[in-house]
């Protein structure tokens, strides 16, 4: 018999050998022997944790403001700049066609209910015109898929355009309004054109001109009601 | 028992926890009697968790765990002498001084007796064996190498190397002495 038989022979027989593992209880006293708290984790495997959570922390600070434009600031400003530039567009058609105004007049009770019939709401318009900013006459323009009421105003040399619509199913801007009189009002700009856009029940506002911001600001004064 | 209150020695203690049922089973060949087992290992945590600074991180626990446990047997050993241990290895036969090893080893008859040599047999035989042939045989059995054994043992790697090849022969002879 080789050594190699013979150690394989004794490694058999001590495969036999019985053991002694030990009892539940002393598992039990020696883990509640042990200190309650927690394993503290070395510096390095601290770190090793750490800074990929402190990136991933740097990146979420960094990508927030990027995410909040995205997400939330620039879609508002894209339905702000639709509408901004479909008023535009409409008081654009009023002074380019042969006949801007297909009623003048200087008294609101004259140019008001001419559109009845015309569209299918009511224009309620506060202000009748005064001297610095004389009624002209109405007529009957579109404001993207819908019929809006255009009363035309003058101011010096200036035409303002006030388009009345009704204001459900649009996305009026939620950000970047602020107080005028009673309302929210939205003051943007496009192609030379001033425009100040708000909302009051069911119908909407634009002031559109070439005329100062600050002139558009004291008409809307004039047709929004009191704060 | 307390903990050392080192920066990881709760970690270490949770660790070692996992080599409880081996070394419980040296304890129990040492002591040869559950209850001195089970205040022997009770033991070995606690010098464990006081020592545990001294412990090297990326070496083996389990070889350093067997160390305190081995340590703490020996420390109290000749503490108490009341309980004498089994004599040394110097008292076990040294394979070659026995002439009549190989003839029974050639023969079949008596290799198949020791496949067949029952449990309780061999346990009987390893404890009639020294401590440190006990120890040794175990360690090996544990899977340790060479070194650590040394380690444990406090002992050349040489040292170690006879020392299992006579204990392992020691042992055959003992259970010679069973299979008959």
């Amino acid at each position: 018999m080789s050594p190699d038989e013979r150690d394989a022979a004794l490694d058999e027989a001590l495969e036999r050998l019985p053991q002694y593992p030990a009892s539940l209880a002393l598992k039990r006293r020696l883990r509640d022997a042990m200190p309650a708290r927690p394993p503290r984790r070395p510096w390095r495997q601290r770190l090793r944790v750490l800074v990929p959570a402190l990136a991933i922390a740097a990146s979420v600070v960094a990508l927030a403001p990027l995410a909040w434009d995205r997400l939330m600031v620039r879609p508002d400003r894209e339905r702000a700049a639709r509408l901004v530039a479909e008023a535009v567009n409409d008081h654009v058609r009023v002074l380019i066609s042969q006949q801007p105004l297909e009623v003048k007049s200087s008294d609101s009770h004259q140019v008001r209910p001419w559109f009845a019939g015309r569209v299918d709401f009511a224009p309620a318009v506060r202000f009748g015109g005064d001297a610095e900013f004389p009624l002209q006459g109405g007529a009957v323009g579109y404001f993207i898929d819908r019929k809006a009421a255009v009363l035309v105003y003058g101011h010096r040399l200036h035409t303002i355009s006030l388009l009345v619509f009704p204001a459900e199913g649009l996305a009026w801007p939620r950000r970047g309004v602020t107080p005028v009189g009673g309302v929210e009002a939205y003051a943007g700009a496009t192609r030379g054109f001033n425009v100040l856009l708000w909302r009051e029940g069911d119908l909407g506002y634009a002031l559109v001109s070439d005329a100062e911001p600050g002139s558009l600001h004291t008409l809307a004064l004039r047709l929004v009601p009191a704060s | 028992m307390a903990g050392g209150g080192g920066r990881d020695d709760e970690a270490l203690g949770r660790e070692a926890l996992a080599y409880v049922d081996a070394l419980h089973n040296l304890a129990r060949y040492l002591t040869g009697n559950a209850a001195d087992a089970e205040d022997l290992v009770q033991e070995t945590y606690a010098r464990a968790l006081r020592g545990a600074g001294q412990f090297t991180p990326g070496t083996n626990l389990k070889a350093w765990m067997f160390r305190i446990l081995r340590n703490t047997f020996v420390s109290d050993v000749r503490r108490r002498r009341a309980n004498p241990v089994l004599g040394g290895l110097d008292t076990v036969i040294p394979s070659g001084q026995d002439a009549g090893e190989t003839a029974w080893l050639r023969d079949d008859v008596e290799l198949d007796r020791l496949r067949h040599v029952v449990a309780a047999e061999i346990e009987a035989a390893m404890l009639a064996l020294s401590e440190d042939a006990r120890t040794v045989i175990l360690l090996d059995m544990e899977g340790l190498t060479e070194q650590e054994v040394a380690d444990v043992m406090d002992c050349a790697v040489g040292t170690v190397k006879s020392r299992l090849a006579r204990a392992r022969s020691t042992l055959r002879e003992r259970l010679k002495d069973y299979a008959r």
